[in-house]
């Protein structure tokens, strides 16, 4: 289980151009941490820095669990899947149980494949292509593999951008749980600020040269602080928002750990 | 049949192969790598030329080659080679070195009639043993890497997330492509190694959608290949690489037909 996140004094540049200067954040298990600003702000760098594909000038990152090496699940906005990819959802799934040397899934591994679909209610289009799943159903897929590995902490990536408001809900409470009810802890990057006030704990607005970490997601109430991240203030729209009840009616089927 | 033993070596060789094949098909297949693994083959031939003009084992020739190719293209990235261009460059100049070797070393046309189109009658007792073991070799190390393999070549995004090495897997399966060409060139010939390496595994993608059931179906539709080609060519005494290409393409395009048919099923359902 993951103790803590800590970022210190991350420092960013690509071809001499600075993207954090001095970044430092810490996000706690259990805890749903909302990365928001402008495109090219640097808010994926980050998740790159985080997962190790990017390193920074100067800064570390630190990753603090009780076991050995920390499992970080990643869930982007999309992936490369030709839509004629012949790969079932199931195996495409299992792809994320990538340790151990045996080909084949041990006992322990299939009932935790079992576990994971059916909290993310994925078993109904098991068989299914994946190159063939709509957009929301792809995404669920994609979070089921991230989740497969039972991360410390999940990071996603605008990974509800192409979904339509009822599937944007869907997928956030599912976030939701993950993080409450199995104590992981979450970053996700969105341009929807109504998705953010309502899913996030504290987020961080950022722009190129500049942060700022908001304990509340009260700040995306006050224009003026968001005009100096975006040129031009998104709007947090309450009223256009899916009632949440019209989810909560479904069964969100599944046990968790 | 088989009371020649020209006809048990070339059944046992062939069959290794084609289980090799039918499985390093499957992930070539889901990394994009057939013209990568055509371009090997060229390769490989140069190598073979090659072992002729400096008196070595063909085999060695074709592995120093193939595995020197293999880190060339892990080296600069497998994405560079993927361009037409590169590859149309890469096979040339193969062909050409292979060419030179061949005129220095004053060899037979028959030998490089085997080397461009196999010759899987001709091997001998000692070729069988070098193919069982370099078989057996690349058939282990695809079960052990396989979980880390599959993630790689079907979701390379999220083997990167995951936190796999991808670039050492990308060169170490590279490096398996290229024993696997060396070995397979020996039965179906530098120009069609695309017979037995490609087609079976594009073909069983047609059938199933499981990553497992592909890698079996592929290996079914390469061994079935080679023995058909094999019973008749042994009765025709026509080339047996003509009728395992025959085998594969007709697996391959019923599996299309199949594919179509069941779509079309699906969309009016």
């Amino acid at each position: 289980m993951l103790r803590n996140l800590q970022v210190d004094h991350l420092q960013v540049s690509f071809n001499g151009q600075e993207v954090y200067t001095n970044l430092s954040l810490n996000v706690s298990a259990g805890e749903l941490f909302a990365v928001i600003g402008p495109n090219g702000a640097g808010k994926s760098t980050l998740l790159k820095c985080i997962l190790g594909l990017l390193k920074p000038q100067s800064g570390s990152i630190r990753i603090e669990t009780d076991h050995k090496k920390a499992i970080v699940g990643y869930v982007p906005q999309s992936r490369a899947i030709d839509d004629e990819a012949p790969i079932e959802t199931k195996d495409f799934i299992s792809l994320g149980q990538c340790s151990g040397l045996l080909p084949w899934l041990s006992k322990k591994e299939r009932a935790s494949l079992q576990e994971i679909m059916h909290f993310t209610d994925t078993t109904r289009f098991a068989k299914k292509a994946i190159g063939k799943l709509s957009g929301g159903e792809r995404q669920r897929a994609f979070l089921a593999q991230a989740l497969v590995r039972y991360p410390d902490l999940l990071l996603l990536d605008e990974s509800t951008a192409n979904l339509d408001p009822e599937a944007q809900k869907e997928m956030m409470e599912l976030v939701k749980r993950v993080a409450r009810e199995w104590n992981v802890a979450v970053i996700f990057i969105s341009h929807d600020l109504s998705l953010v006030k309502e899913y996030a704990d504290r987020l961080m607005l950022i722009a190129p040269g500049r942060h700022e970490i908001s304990e509340s997601t009260a700040i995306l109430d006050q224009p003026e602080k968001l005009r100096q991240y975006y040129r031009k203030v998104p709007e947090v729209d309450e009223e256009h928002a899916v009632p949440l009840d019209s989810f909560h009616d479904r069964p969100l089927n599944g046990t968790v750990r | 049949m088989f009371y020649y033993d020209f006809m048990q070596h070339a059944f046992i060789a062939g069959t290794l192969i084609a289980i090799m094949c039918g499985a390093i098909g499957v992930f070539i297949i889901g990394r994009n790598l057939s013209f990568i693994a055509h371009t090997f083959s060229h390769i490989g031939f140069a190598g073979a030329s090659f072992a002729v003009f400096a008196g070595i084992d063909p085999l060695l020739g074709l592995l120093l080659f193939t595995l020197l190719g293999a880190l060339g293209v892990g080296q600069l990235g497998v994405k560079m080679f993927r361009r037409d261009a590169s590859v149309s460059v890469i096979l040339s100049l193969a062909l050409g070195l292979g060419i030179l070797f061949l005129s220095l070393s004053n060899v037979q046309a028959s030998f490089t009639k085997t080397i461009l189109f196999g010759s899987v009658v001709g091997i001998d007792l000692q070729d069988v043993w070098q193919i069982i073991i370099l078989s057996i070799f690349v058939l282990l190390a695809l079960a052990v890497s396989y979980r880390w393999l599959k993630f790689d070549s079907f979701d390379q995004l999220g083997a990167q997330s995951a936190g796999l090495p991808i670039r050492w897997i990308s060169i170490g399966f590279l490096l398996l492509m290229a024993v696997a060409v060396s070995v397979t060139v020996q039965i179906v010939g530098a120009l069609l190694v695309f017979a037995l390496m490609t087609i079976p595994a594009a073909a069983a993608r047609f059938y199933t959608q499981s990553i497992f059931g592909m890698i079996l179906l592929s290996v079914l539709i390469a061994v079935l290949g080679v023995w058909f080609g094999l019973i008749i060519g042994y009765y025709t005494n026509a080339p047996v690489s003509f009728f395992i290409v025959c085998f594969v393409a007709a697996a391959y395009f019923l599996g299309m037909l199949y594919h179509r048919f069941t779509e079309r099923r699906r969309i009016a359902a």
